[in-house]
């Protein structure tokens, strides 16, 4: 590109060009204020000429033509270096003036990327302005010449008596601009002398004669101008000649009103005269003039050897700041001038090859200034040359560096340098390091000015290829901030905002925050106000940030909102933020919750538990006569169905992620409700048509349709809170929930939609939950009874064991009654519905009497394999509208650890015309169970009796500090019966089990199991444990007790199922001490403790004993003595066993490994988990104590064993059976007859699965039988 | 230890997923966003220096004043971008080596998106180790 046609070319072109100073009489400058202009202003539109086709000729011979010239014009007043606060007040009433232009754009839309890139010019043009005032600052400085003037232009008016004195005095020195009068320039410059004529003092004549006599006086150049030749106008002077001319001033009414075309025409040709007749030449002339002189003093090798000789000597020379000083005469000087009048002349390379000349002297000179100037024009000559880029560039950095190392005075010089060089850098295309340059202004101008500098570095990233979006936005950010200092607040946001597009959306939270915050609050400063809200709503949820600042954030905010004078809404307002993902919706359509708790329970687990209880719609109805009914419930399916006057309750997470409290107050959901209008009503009714949404009518009042709940809450810092609002319609139609609503600090009003996913939330596999929570519109029907239930005195916390009747009790709130109410419990072996009887009665006082033992027909109904438990309440149980049922439910702690009960209560809805005919009631209730008293027993078959059995019962208290009186133990059933041991009245040694105490107690138990008949009688046998008072003992054949034992016999199921050799006990323990924790409601009564299927049987599956005399009286000296004796020998299992009885006379070498198989297994025999270690080899070693005796058995034999030695049977389950023993005694004395082994085996071996433990075959060894025999006196 | 660091981490899509002032000097309020004003307005020189060469240390890219950016560019075009005021440049690369492994375990986990925010406490706690030592 041709820098001559660049932008800064032109620029240069027009800036450096040649002065003319301009000095006039009082009475030419009225002449010309008739048109409100001064004089200047009346020559400047014609200084400069586009098409000046002037030949010149400078030191080179060859001539060439100037087109484009420019001359500036100056009032010799002007012509001084300018007040350092005068200029910068004039440029910052250039900034202001840009100021008025900007207000309506900052209201609209902040510009975007394209659009931006899209305007031509980037930049706006009062920026160009300012650069050319800044620039304008410096001019007529000492060290540069193409500041100071070519030409001095007198003027004179026609109407000055005199002309001739007054040009004179015009000529006067005194009033010359000091550069002339302190010899920095040749005083001697051109003079050109003009006489202005106003056409309105009269014709032109006169004039001809003062021009003559100026011609005698000053010579040829004495022109005359005539001007205001035109009528006095009124009109609004739309055709005013002047008008294409008049650009560059403030137009007024009497703006050239007086200038007629011959007026203009006439400036322009002086004007055109003055350049190419006098300027020109003149300024070739003295180029030529002072080339010669150069030529002579410093071209050529001798004068530079002298040069360098002349200065050296100079180097002792004290330094000033500004480097030697100067005058016109000095060939440095001399060399300036020319080299400046030729840059102005367009002879470049002249000007170049001068300045390089000059820069060395002042080099070596440190003439700093001096130099620095001298490299900015050898810089600028290289550009206008388009010579290479490197040398240009490293001609303004040393101007540059140099201005800037002379401190300040040359200060803003640097900046004009610099502004020129970025403009050198931007005509190349070098976009990137103009914007380097302009930042570098920037560091050393004022704030205002450096914002301007930073604005156009900006522009400069962007207009660079690729684009600098990110460092455009950072210049302009540190422009606006710049703008904000030095107090220019329009300025200021208008830089932010265009840079906002660079920062939208991305997580760089602390720039987002800095922008919209400082925007926001310049806007509050300037009164728009919308805007600064808007602004300000970008930085609420700063979690990022540190308090402080969150609290300047804030209050700032709420500032702004308050100065607003209103509130106002705001559509997704950040604060606080809402976890959409949180929402939940919880309705009661034909299932309702007796607290909201029970909601949660998932809904899986109610429909597992109601199974059996509702209605089984669509399989029953399958005729075509009920469709309508299908295709009801089917549309109930799929828009959710809520009741009038039943709150449908939204769930939500409301977030505050500062460190400041914030208080939201007036949470509540936003809602449509639409009545249903009389023609959905006929649709609604027709087959398989769900209701168009097009066929309801507008919205009603909401006021009155229905009603909102409203919540104020205070989140603190970085809390999360659940809230749930609700929303109770009053009318049937269609409630639509669309969003929430909600005030924060009482001054801003945030509303946000809920906006749904479904598809999403399906994938999530959360379908379970989608008819729950997701939907939110809701069919709103007739209103429904709706039970209320809760069952009082249900303890949170009970001690394993505790029996206790509680209370269910039953509310309708509504008109009318329901009917058919079934029950249905998750766990009745926790909790079971009593009688009605039982309501009024005293517990545990109505169990302690025996006499009314009823046999119930309670325990058929109980299904105890079922896990959860039906209940139908009798069908005359009806609650009419506003009445209450009460009906006495009984609870056992069963188990010690947390339990969860689930209650659904099913209703159905008496004389109802409505779709939904049964509703549920579901309930739910945590408890924890603690540990009390636990048992276990241990039961030995006693060898006296086959029928009797030793019981060792184990009890220890778990709890921490309670202690419980043990009452009563009772065995279920009638096989079997207790008793306590003979020498003991009571089977418990004490009666208050302390905590943490642990007892062991033995009584024994017979087995009843022959006497009883096959009828099943659960009357049971107890055993009182309390010696004192209270010696009432408990029924536990009576309900609840036994229901319970049912619950608790299947749960504590063993494996041997139907094994008849078990027993079940039933332990009945009273809270002993009165603990001030536990209040007196939840005190128990009543502890029970129900331990079933105790095995009674050892390991082998038989027992046997041995029968017959023990003492015989006989006469040994007559014959020997035969002894008859009975083995009796029972099977106790389920299965027949095989049996063999064998004999020894000689005691067979048993192995030590069968021993210790003997004692191992005797270990295994009960169900005894928890047992101190002594106590267990207590029963082992009364096991171990049936071991035949080896040391009786010695090579004689006291007694041989007659009959059969070895016998064989088959014994039936529970049979029993009589073997015939007969031994021969020889001599008195006492005998063990223990030698006999049982052999026995499972026949068939039954249970091939089941537990390793069970052994299908063993033996036994006969138990310890004394007989002694007595030899008879006679 | 540098009187300023600032070190962070941008995702392949320009945003930061990790941020630390590693520096001794005492945080100012204002330092933290002008920090992130730097850096942010680095990843254009970033752009521009990236494809230029095979490195992928490319040493201080940036200046604002007195405070350089130097930059590392992983192979994911993940940028490391450290504000500093000191001039150890070779300490700049080990950092920035190390901490490389340290982001790639991070990139390791299954569990971790990429691009994500490194949320990792064992991370930060690692990169300040580093930080101490090696700025």
């Amino acid at each position: 590109m041709d820098p001559l046609k660049s932008y800064f070319g032109r620029l240069l072109q027009e800036e450096i060009s040649p002065m003319i100073m301009v000095r006039t009489t009082p009475l030419a400058e009225d002449a010309c204020q008739k048109n409100g202009l001064n004089f200047v202003e009346l020559l400047l539109p014609f200084s400069s000429f586009t098409k000046l086709n002037v030949p010149v000729r400078t030191a080179n011979d060859q001539p060439y033509r100037i087109q484009l010239f420019k001359l500036r014009l100056a009032y010799a007043c002007d012509i001084h270096l300018q007040n350092d606060e005068v200029a910068e007040e004039h440029l910052k009433q250039v900034v202001l003036d840009a100021n008025q232009n900007i207000l309506p754009h900052l209201t609209s839309e902040p510009p975007e990327l394209q659009n931006l890139l899209k305007k031509s010019d980037l930049c706006p043009s009062w920026i160009e302005t300012f650069n050319k005032e800044l620039i304008r600052t410096v001019s007529f400085s000492e060290h540069e010449t193409f500041d100071h003037p070519v030409a001095c232009l007198f003027v004179v008016s026609s109407k000055d008596e005199q002309p001739i004195n007054r040009f004179v005095d015009l000529l006067n020195t005194d009033q010359f601009p000091p550069l002339l009068n302190d010899g920095v320039m040749d005083p001697k410059i051109l003079k050109h002398y003009l006489v202005l004529h106003d056409r309105q003092d009269g014709s032109p004549d006169k004039v001809s004669n003062i021009l003559a006599e100026m011609r005698s006086t000053f010579g040829s150049n004495c022109k005359f101008l005539c001007i205001n030749s035109a009528e006095a106008r009124s009109d609004d002077g739309k055709d005013v000649p002047w008008m294409p001319y008049g650009s560059h001033i403030l137009h007024r009414d009497n703006t050239a009103r007086l200038l007629s075309r011959e007026d203009i025409n006439g400036v322009r040709d002086f004007m055109q005269d003055l350049s190419s007749n006098y300027i020109i030449p003149h300024m070739e002339q003295k180029i030529r003039i002072l080339n010669q002189q150069v030529a002579a003093t410093r071209r050529g090798f001798r004068n530079q050897i002298k040069n360098l000789w002349w200065r050296k000597g100079k180097e002792d020379a004290p330094e000033s700041p500004d480097g030697p000083t100067y005058t016109f005469s000095s060939i440095e000087s001399q060399i300036r001038v020319l080299a400046d009048y030729a840059f102005m002349l367009r002879d470049y390379e002249l000007a170049l090859s001068n300045y390089r000349l000059l820069s060395t002297d002042y080099k070596l000179d440190k003439a700093w200034k001096r130099y620095a100037g001298v490299q900015e024009m050898t810089g600028l000559c290289s550009f206008m040359l388009d010579q290479s880029r490197k040398d240009s560039d490293y001609c303004m950095e040393t101007a540059f560096t140099t201005y800037l190392k002379i401190g300040s005075s040359s200060q803003r010089n640097a900046s004009r340098c610099g502004l020129w060089w970025a403009e050198m850098l931007k005509a190349r295309g070098q976009y990137k390091d103009a914007a380097n340059i302009y930042f570098r202004i920037s560091n050393e101008e004022p704030s205002l000015h450096a914002a301007v500098m930073l604005e156009q570095a900006s522009y400069c990233y962007l207009l660079s290829i690729p684009p600098m979006l990110r460092k455009y936005g950072f210049h302009l950010v540190l422009s606006g901030n710049r703008y904000y200092i030095s107090d220019q607040r329009h300025h200021a946001i208008r830089a932010y905002r265009n840079a906002l597009f660079v920062y939208r959306e991305n997580g760089w939270s602390y720039i987002s925050d800095h922008v919209h915050y400082n925007v926001g609050r310049w806007y509050s400063f300037i009164g728009v106000l919308d805007l600064a809200i808007k602004h300000m709503l970008e930085v609420l949820a700063c979690s990022h940030q540190s308090l402080a600042t969150q609290n300047v954030f804030l209050n700032e905010f709420f500032h702004v909102v308050q100065s607003m004078g209103k509130k106002f809404e705001v559509y997704n307002l950040r604060l606080p933020v809402i976890n959409m993902a949180s929402l939940k919706v919880f309705y009661e359509d034909f299932r309702t919750y007796a607290s909201p708790s029970d909601v949660h329970v998932s809904e899986n687990l109610w429909q597992s538990l109601e199974e059996e209880l509702v209605p089984s719609a669509t399989t029953s109805r399958s005729n075509w006569l009920d469709s309508q009914m299908k295709s009801s419930s089917r549309r109930n399916n799929d828009s959710a169905v809520c009741v009038v006057g039943e709150a449908v309750v939204v769930e939500l997470e409301f977030q505050n992620p500062l460190q400041v409290a914030v208080p939201i107050s007036e949470i509540s959901l936003i809602c449509e409700l639409t009545a249903k209008s009389e023609g959905t009503e006929t649709g609604s009714s027709s087959l398989n048509t769900p209701p168009p949404d097009g066929d309801f009518e507008s919205p009603y009042n909401s006021d009155s349709s229905f009603m909102l709940s409203k919540l104020d809450v205070i989140l603190e810092t970085g809390e999360t809170k659940r809230i749930q609002l609700e929303v109770c319609p009053k009318m049937e139609g269609l409630l639509k929930i669309t969003g929430v609503r909600w005030t924060l600090s009482d001054t801003v009003i945030g509303y946000r939609h809920f906006e749904f996913d479904m598809k999403g939330k399906q994938k999530k596999g959360r379908r379970d939950l989608s008819s729950l929570s997701t939907n939110l519109e809701f069919l709103v029907i007739k209103g429904l009874p709706k039970l209320e239930a809760c069952i009082q005195h249900l303890p949170k916390k009970i001690f394993t064991g505790d029996l206790r009747p509680l209370l269910l009790e039953l509310r309708n709130q509504s008109e009318f009654s329901v009917k058919n109410i079934k029950m249905k419990i998750s766990h009745p072996r926790y909790l079971i519905p009593g009688n009605i009887e039982e309501l009024n009665m005293d517990f545990p006082k109505y169990s302690e009497n025996l006499e009314s033992a009823v046999i119930k027909e309670a325990p058929a109904t109980v299904i105890p394999n079922t896990k959860s438990f039906l209940f139908s309440f009798p069908d005359d149980a009806k609650v009419q509208g506003r009445a209450c049922l009460t009906w006495p439910l009984w609870f056992h702690a069963g188990l010690t650890g947390k339990i969860s009960l689930y209650v659904s209560i099913y209703y159905e809805v008496e004389s109802c015309s409505n779709n939904m005919t049964y509703r549920i009631l579901r309930m739910h209730h945590d408890l924890e169970i603690l540990p009390s008293i636990d048992v276990s027993f241990n039961i030995t078959p006693c060898k006296s009796s086959l029928h009797e059995f030793f019981v060792q019962m184990d009890i220890v208290n778990k709890t921490k500090s309670d202690s419980f009186s043990l009452h009563q133990l009772s065995s279920v059933g009638n096989m079997w019966e207790i008793s306590a041991l003979p020498t003991t009245l009571y089977i418990c040694p004490v009666q208050t089990l302390l905590a943490g105490q642990a007892l062991s107690c033995f009584f024994k138990l017979k087995d009843c199991r022959k006497n009883s008949s096959n009828e099943e009688h659960l009357s049971g046998c107890d055993l009182l444990m309390v010696s004192q008072d209270n010696k009432e003992v408990i029924d536990v054949s009576k309900s609840p007790m036994v229901e319970f034992h049912q619950f608790e016999r299947h749960h504590q199921v063993k494996s041997s199922k139907g094994d008849l050799g078990k027993v079940d006990f039933i332990l009945i323990s009273k809270m002993a001490k009165t603990d001030p924790v536990i209040e007196p409601v939840e005190r128990p009564k009543l502890l029970t403790n129900h331990t079933c299927h105790i095995s009674i049987s050892s390991n082998s599956p038989i027992s046997w004993q041995m029968s017959g005399s023990r003492m015989i009286n006989h006469d040994f000296s007559a014959s020997f003595c035969e002894v008859g004796f009975h083995l009796r020998v029972q099977n106790c299992s389920d299965s027949v066993v095989s049996i063999r009885l064998v004999t020894y006379d000689v005691m067979p070498g048993r192995k030590h490994s069968e021993m210790a198989k003997l004692s191992d297994s005797s270990g295994n025999g009960s169900g005894w988990n928890d047992i101190s270690l002594v106590n267990d080899i207590k029963v082992v070693s009364s096991v171990q104590g049936n071991r035949p005796k080896k040391l009786s058995m010695e090579s004689q034999f006291p007694f041989i064993w007659c009959a059969l030695s070895s016998t064989k049977l088959d014994l039936q389950p529970l049979s029993s059976s009589e073997i015939p023993l007969k031994i021969c005694l020889f001599t008195p004395g006492t005998y063990d007859l223990s030698n006999y082994e049982l052999h026995w085996e499972l026949n068939p071996p039954e249970r091939i699965t089941g537990d390793l433990k069970t052994c299908t075959s063993g033996t036994v060894y006969g138990h310890p039988f004394y007989l002694t025999a007595i030899q008879l006196q006679h | 230890m540098a009187g300023t660091a600032c070190f962070i981490i941008v995702s392949k899509n320009d945003i930061p997923i990790y941020e630390a002032e590693v520096g001794s000097a005492a945080k100012k309020e204002e330092a933290s966003q002008q920090h992130q004003f730097i850096l942010h307005a680095a990843l254009d020189i970033v752009e521009d220096l990236a494809w230029t060469t095979n490195a992928m240390f490319l040493k201080a890219v940036d200046k604002f004043n007195d405070l350089s950016v130097s930059v590392y560019v992983t192979a994911g075009h993940t940028r490391f971008m450290l504000l500093h005021d000191s001039r150890n440049e070779d300490g700049i690369k080990s950092f920035f080596q190390e901490v490389q492994e340290l982001y790639i375990k991070i990139l390791l986990n299954p569990l971790y998106l990429p691009s994500a925010r490194i949320a990792s406490s064992h991370f930060d706690t690692k990169v300040r180790a580093l930080a101490r030592k090696y700025l």
